[in-house]
């Protein structure tokens, strides 16, 4: 009893949760859509991840002790997992073994060190990395698999014959027994855009056999399996309704007229919402609260702007999918948009009389 | 002004309510301690003066302190017996800040000094100036000099038939504490009878009772006894439990939809809200013509074996009350208040004061945070959970941020000073960022800028006087030079001059002569 008693300020009893915990949350409601894209696209995810997660981890420890931050505390976040996971969820699964590092180099040391760790990035990591793969190396982004149910349609040889280690070979060595373009299927966006420059229209782009009910063939579930991840984070209370909503409801609002005006050309909603980056982007990128808005109003803004700006790049932009240059455009407004609306609290509310 | 529907206020948490241990048996009197540290200071940190000196004896109820400031308060011995020390002590207050205290030795006799004879008061004066008389100030946490409270209602409230609210506030939202629900369950004929006497004083139409929703058995009892007493005009009302829905300000927008405009009270919405405790304390000094000597305790926590609610004595040392309570010696913190907002205490031998609700010890396990505190990562959990609606995360960027962005005047743009600290957002931040620590240093920060600002203002506004002052006086001087130069251009005025100059020396010299 004779001992001074501690004097930490209030709240005297620990929180509910931690940052850990946060990003765990986050990676176990990606678990559902990583599996589908294992099971549509085969384990090349899975050496992607491998080589991705690890590199984030070097680069991230390196980091650490160049800033002389402790290392323990960052290291054990899981917030370079995450940036990890989200990187290889959009990267092709047959990508270089140098895709994932670069990009990792750049989400992990520029994208986050450089502007000050954990929290003071500016940027979605991810996204930027993203961006910097799009443009350094598109030929290996346009180089993704088919859709497993279509291996008999797209190509002559079965892709289930890519095993693990052609797939190893393919990744780190840039060549496998069977002939690449053999094995490989363009993405469904990137199929829309070379087709229309070929002059086909949309409805006859979009009878190739990897387009789906909605979507892409296996995209569309993917995209399925992020919605639901999404609903669980949303439960968890880890992010809330406000950018989600916005994205999806603004994709829909704004690829509707263009659809109506002339659906030779322009995607359907649906087909939007479905494709590329779009559920991805509104679950787990736009939702990324370092780079986003903090009111609730301008969440909704940030939300919106990226939808606008993803539908606008897939419709006329060089870029067959424009998540990450939207986001990426987005983040950089954030600031702005939080100052122009900081909420009225409690007792500073316009009068209505 | 009260709506039949309930609103409620943004955010806020549901917390584990802990209370069940320390409320199920009617609250024990405390007893007489070894002796008693009575606080002068009140904790708006305004002292009134002792009217006793060393080695004096006092009898119980007997003014100790009496007060300047018209927003001081009275204070009275608690008991009898011999003040052995008057000195700075650490208080019962945020950081235990030192202040001027009262020591009493208590004598055992417990004698009661001899009654004032005061009648029973009949008009609004009559009863605020008893209030005043007996010491009671807000009992539910802030100490607001409770007779002040009804200076603000106008002489002619009735003739202005304004509409006037009283609420009594009963939710106590903290985890832990228990000794409010304990009092209306103990003494609800007092709490309504001292309700009766503070709708006079504010000459509200009517009471409202605030209680929280989870705890059983007061609506009906308080419901009863407003029934034998056939005072229709108080009710009682059951709010959401939901942190910080005691607060003033988080209430009055749960009972009526309206929110008290930023910088004013609430009687600007026509609302008086006192607590339960200074109800039950008015009732005391009207009816009983007992000043506010003692209060309700809850001692809890998990480092106490046998958790409880005392009627202790104002002054009573926590050690005698933890020693009541049969405290376990593996204490980590002991707290004043709730766990949200409470103040830890350094040591065992500080006083309880008017405003100390709860004494909670608690244990390492209980307190010690899994991980250290991390960056922001702006999750905006806390903007979810603010009572105010503030954007918490953007206060910190500006608060303690990096060098560019540190920037104290955009704090205040974010309405730093509306925040009521009620640390719902520390408490949610998966960073352990303690944020309201960096709020309350905005606070005192920007505050102790405006009055050295103020100040500079002040001087330079002096200078500058001063140097018109001087440029004036100069200018004069100018002007009358001038003036006699051009007069003595003209030849004729010259002569005149001279003349006037030689009379003038002739009739001193003359005078002179005279002498």
């Amino acid at each position: 009893m004779n001992k001074p008693y501690n004097t930490s300020s209030a709240p005297h009893i620990p929180a509910r949760i931690n940052v850990q915990a946060v990003m765990l949350w986050v990676c176990l409601a990606l678990v559902p859509a990583t599996c589908a894209h294992l099971y549509y696209f085969g384990p090349g995810i899975l050496i992607q991840m491998l080589l991705a997660t690890s590199s984030a981890y070097l680069f991230e420890w390196w980091c650490l002790t160049w800033r002389k931050q402790p290392i323990k505390p960052f290291i054990t976040d899981l917030s370079a997992l995450v940036t990890a996971w989200l990187f290889v969820l959009c990267i092709s699964p047959i990508a270089p073994w140098y895709v994932a590092v670069v990009g990792m180099f750049f989400a992990i040391v520029v994208a986050k060190h450089l502007y000050g760790g954990l929290g003071n990035n500016i940027f979605n990591p991810a996204m930027v990395a993203f961006a910097v793969i799009l443009i350094a190396f598109p030929q290996s982004m346009s180089l993704w698999l088919p859709p497993s149910g279509l291996m008999d349609a797209v190509s002559s040889i079965n892709q289930h014959s890519l095993n693990l280690t052609e797939l190893f070979f393919l990744i780190f060595n840039g060549s496998a027994s069977t002939p690449i373009d053999a094995v490989t299927a363009a993405t469904p966006l990137a199929a829309i855009q070379t087709g229309l420059q070929q002059n086909y229209s949309l409805s006859e782009v979009i009878e190739n056999p990897i387009f789906g009910n909605y979507g892409g063939l296996g995209w569309e579930w993917i995209a399925n399996w992020l919605f639901i991840g999404g609903v669980v984070l949303m439960y968890k209370k880890i992010i809330t309704w406000h950018i989600p909503a916005a994205v999806l409801m603004t994709t829909i609002a704004a690829s509707t007229p263009f659809y109506l005006f002339n659906n030779d050309v322009f995607m359907s909603p649906q087909q939007h919402v479905f494709s590329g980056g779009i559920m991805l982007a509104a679950f787990f990128i736009a939702t990324d609260p370092s780079s986003g808005c903090s009111s609730f109003k301008g969440k909704i803004i940030f939300g919106a702007g990226v939808a606008i700006l993803t539908v606008l790049i897939r419709n006329f932009g060089s870029f067959p999918d424009g998540v990450a240059f939207a986001v990426l455009l987005m983040n950089m407004s954030a600031p702005l948009i939080d100052r122009l609306t900081i909420p009225n609290p409690y007792g500073k509310k316009p009068k209505i009389d | 002004m009260v709506n039949e529907t309930l609103s409620h206020f943004h955010g806020g948490l549901v917390l584990r309510h802990h209370k069940k241990a320390s409320c199920e048996q009617p609250s024990k009197p405390a007893g007489l301690p070894d002796y008693l540290v009575i606080a002068l200071k009140t904790n708006r940190g305004i002292c009134p003066v002792p009217t006793i000196s060393v080695g004096e004896s006092v009898l119980k109820g007997q003014v100790i302190a009496k007060p300047e400031h018209p927003m001081g308060c009275y204070s009275h011995a608690p008991t009898s017996g011999i003040v052995t020390a008057l000195d700075h002590n650490p208080t019962a207050s945020q950081d235990a800040i030192s202040a001027l205290c009262v020591t009493i030795q208590p004598d055992g006799k417990d004698q009661w000094v001899e009654p004032a004879d005061q009648k029973k008061p009949n008009t609004r004066e009559q009863i605020v100036e008893q209030i005043k008389q007996a010491g009671i100030i807000g009992l539910g946490g802030a100490g607001f000099p409770t007779h002040a409270k009804y200076l603000q209602v106008p002489d002619n409230n009735t003739a202005l038939s304004r509409e006037t609210t009283l609420i009594i506030n009963g939710a106590e939202c903290e985890p832990y504490i228990s000794c409010d629900e304990r009092l209306m369950l103990d003494h609800p004929h007092e709490i309504i009878k001292g309700t009766e006497w503070l709708l006079k004083a504010a000459d509200a139409n009517k009471a409202i009772i605030a209680i929280e929703d989870n705890i059983g058995g007061v609506k009906k009892r308080l419901s009863a006894e407003i029934k034998k007493q056939k005072i229709p005009n108080i009710s009682v009302v059951k709010v959401p439990t939901i942190y910080p829905t005691g607060g003033e300000k988080q209430l009055i927008k749960v009972l009526t939809g309206q929110e008290v405009t930023s910088g004013q009270t609430p009687y600007s919405l026509g609302i008086i809200m006192q607590n339960v405790a200074t109800a039950k304390a008015v009732y005391d000094a009207i009816e009983l013509q007992q000043p506010l000597i003692n209060r309700v305790v809850t001692v809890t926590g998990e480092s106490i074996a046998e958790p409880q609610n005392y009627l202790a004595l104002i002054g009573t040392p926590f050690s005698h009350l933890l020693k009541l309570a049969q405290c376990k010696d593996d204490v980590d913190k002991l707290i004043i208040g709730g766990p949200m907002m409470g103040y830890a205490m350094p040591s065992a031998d500080i006083g309880i004061d008017k405003t100390t609700n709860c004494l909670l010890a608690l244990p390492e396990v209980c307190t010690k945070p899994e991980i250290e505190s991390m960056p922001c990562i702006r999750c905006g959990d806390c903007v979810k959970v603010c009572p105010q609606e503030l954007l918490p995360q953007q206060l910190l960027w500006y608060i303690d941020g990096n060098e560019q962005t540190n920037d104290l005047e955009k704090a205040r743009e974010h309405h730093v000073f509306d925040c009521i600290e009620c640390g719902a957002c520390s408490w949610v931040c998966p960073s352990h960022i303690n944020l309201v620590d960096f709020y309350r240093f905005a606070k005192s920060e920007l505050t102790y800028l405006d009055i050295k600002k103020a100040k500079s203002e002040l001087a330079k506004q002096r200078h500058d006087d001063r140097l018109a002052r001087l440029d004036f006086i100069k200018a004069e001087r100018q002007a009358k030079r001038r003036s006699k130069t051009s007069k003595l251009a003209d030849k004729s005025s010259a002569k005149a001059e001279i003349s006037a100059v030689l009379a003038r020396i002739k009739k001193q010299s003359e005078e002179k002569a005279d002498e």
